[in-house]
C-alpha cells in the first residue's frame, strides 16, 4: 500500500513510513468478513489466503501477524513494544547546549582570529613574498585548484643538472622582452602618512623595474620636483617683495635708507 | 610538530629567494652571468629535494580545500579560519537553542507530550 502526494511525490520519508505500513497488514488482503455476521446463512467457506510472496514452509499465517517483507527495515523489526519506536539515543554528556569553544579551549584562537580584524589580501598573510601574489590563479593558470585536478606526471626523483644539460641554458644577453617584465613588478608598498600626502602632488608611483639605474633616476625626479616648487615659489615672493609697485616694499625701503643717512 | 614546519618555511623561503635571485639574472642576462644562472639551476633543484625530504613529515598533515580556494582568489587563507569559528559558534548558539524549547514544558500546560495517533494515516 503506498501513498503519494502529487503535490510531494518524492517524500521518500514519507512512503517508507507507509511501506512499513503495509508491512503491518501484509501482502495478503483482509479475509471477508463471515456471512453470519451479515445476518445471512453459512454460505460457502471463505477462500485460503494466497501464499506470501517468498514461498517457503509455513505459509498458513494468522492475517493479523505483522508480516514484514524481506526487505524491511532491521530497526523496524528489532524496535520495542510499539511499532516504529526506535531505541533512543544514548545520552552524552556534551551536547551542543555547551560552549564548545570553551570546551576545546579555542578562546585564544577565537579572539585572535575574531577579535581583531583580518586583512583581506594575500600578500598581508605572506607580505616576504615577492611577486603579484594578491591577483588570482586563474590568470596565469597558477591556481591551486588546477594543481590537484590535474598533478602534473613527474620522474619520481630530482636529479642534478649536469653540464651537458646546463649548455641548453645558454641565453642572449640583453633585458628582457616587456612582455616578461610584468613578471617582476611587485604591488607599491604603503607609504606613510607625510608621504603620502606629498606624493599626492606628484606622479603616480612608477612600479619597481629590475635596473638600478632607472630608479636612481626616478628617484631623483621625484625629489627635484618638490623642490624645483619650492624654489619657484620663494623666487616668486621675493621678487614680489623688491618689486616698486608692492606698497609694502617701499616703505621699508624709505626707513632703511632714513636710517643709514 | 611546529619543528617541521619550521623546516619546510625555512626551505619554502630559501627556494623561493633563489628563484628570485634567478629572475633578476635573467631579467638583463650578461655572458659573465652563466656561472651564476648554472648555480642558481642547481640551487633549485636541491631545494626541491630538501622540500621533498619534508614530505615525508608531513603525510599525517591535513588541509582543507576551501583553504586553496581562498588562496586562489587571492584572499587571505585566516579568514577561513575566522569563518569555520564564526560559523561554529553559530551552529552551537542554534542548537542550544532548539535543546533549550525542547526542555521546556508544552505551551497547553501539558507536561508530557502526546502520543501520535496513526488513525489519520490512509
Amino acid at each position: 500500500m503506498k501513498t503519494t502526494d502529487a503535490r510531494h511525490p518524492d517524500r521518500a520519508g514519507a512512503e517508507k513510513t507507509m511501506e512499513n505500513f503495509s508491512a503491518l497488514f501484509g501482502a495478503q488482503a483482509d479475509p471477508p468478513p463471515p456471512p453470519t455476521a451479515l445476518g445471512f446463512g453459512p454460505g460457502k467457506p471463505p477462500p485460503p489466503p494466497p501464499p506470501p510472496p517468498g514461498g517457503g514452509p509455513g505459509t498458513a499465517q494468522p492475517p493479523t501477524a505483522a508480516t514484514a517483507p524481506p526487505g524491511a527495515d532491521k530497526s523496524a523489526a528489532g524496535c520495542g513494544p510499539f511499532y516504529l519506536m526506535r531505541e533512543l539515543p544514548g545520552s552524552t554528556e556534551l551536547t551542543g547546549s555547551t560552549n564548545l569553544i570553551t570546551h576545546y579551549n579555542l578562546e585564544h584562537s577565537y579572539n585572535k582570529f575574531c577579535g581583531k580584524k583580518v586583512k583581506e589580501k594575500l600578500s598581508n598573510f605572506l607580505p616576504d613574498l615577492p611577486g603579484m601574489i594578491d591577483l588570482p590563479g586563474s590568470h596565469d593558470n597558477s591556481s591551486l585548484r588546477s594543481l590537484i585536478e590535474k598533478p602534473p606526471i613527474l620522474g619520481g626523483s630530482f636529479n642534478p643538472i649536469t653540464g651537458t644539460m646546463l649548455a641548453g641554458f645558454r641565453l642572449h644577453t640583453g633585458p628582457l622582452p616587456e612582455q616578461c617584465r610584468l613578471m617582476h613588478i611587485q604591488p607599491p608598498k604603503k607609504k606613510n602618512k607625510h608621504k603620502h600626502k606629498q606624493s599626492r602632488t606628484q606622479d603616480p608611483v612608477p612600479p619597481e623595474t629590475p635596473s638600478d639605474s632607472d630608479h636612481k633616476k626616478k628617484k631623483k625626479k621625484k625629489e627635484e620636483d618638490p623642490e624645483r616648487k619650492r624654489k619657484k615659489k620663494e623666487k616668486k615672493k621675493k621678487k614680489n617683495r623688491h618689486s616698486p609697485d608692492h606698497p609694502g616694499v617701499g616703505s621699508s625701503q624709505a626707513s632703511s635708507s632714513s636710517s643709514l643717512r | 610538530m611546529a619543528e617541521k614546519f619550521d623546516h619546510l618555511e625555512e626551505h619554502l623561503e630559501k627556494f623561493v629567494e633563489n628563484i628570485r635571485q634567478l629572475g633578476i639574472i635573467v631579467s638583463d642576462f650578461q655572458p659573465s652571468s652563466q656561472a651564476g644562472l648554472n648555480q642558481k639551476l642547481n640551487f633549485i633543484v636541491t631545494g626541491l629535494q630538501d622540500i621533498d625530504k619534508c614530505r615525508q613529515q608531513l603525510h599525517d598533515i591535513t588541509v582543507p580545500l576551501e583553504v586553496f580556494e581562498y588562496i586562489d582568489q587571492g584572499r587571505n587563507p585566516q579568514l577561513y579560519t575566522k569563518e569555520c569559528l564564526e560559523r561554529a559558534l553559530a551552529k552551537n548558539e542554534q542548537v542550544k537553542g532548539k535543546i533549550d524549547t525542547m526542555k521546556l514544558p508544552r505551551i497547553s500546560g501539558r507536561t508530557e507530550p502526546q502520543a501520535v495517533s496513526c488513525a489519520g494515516v490512509e
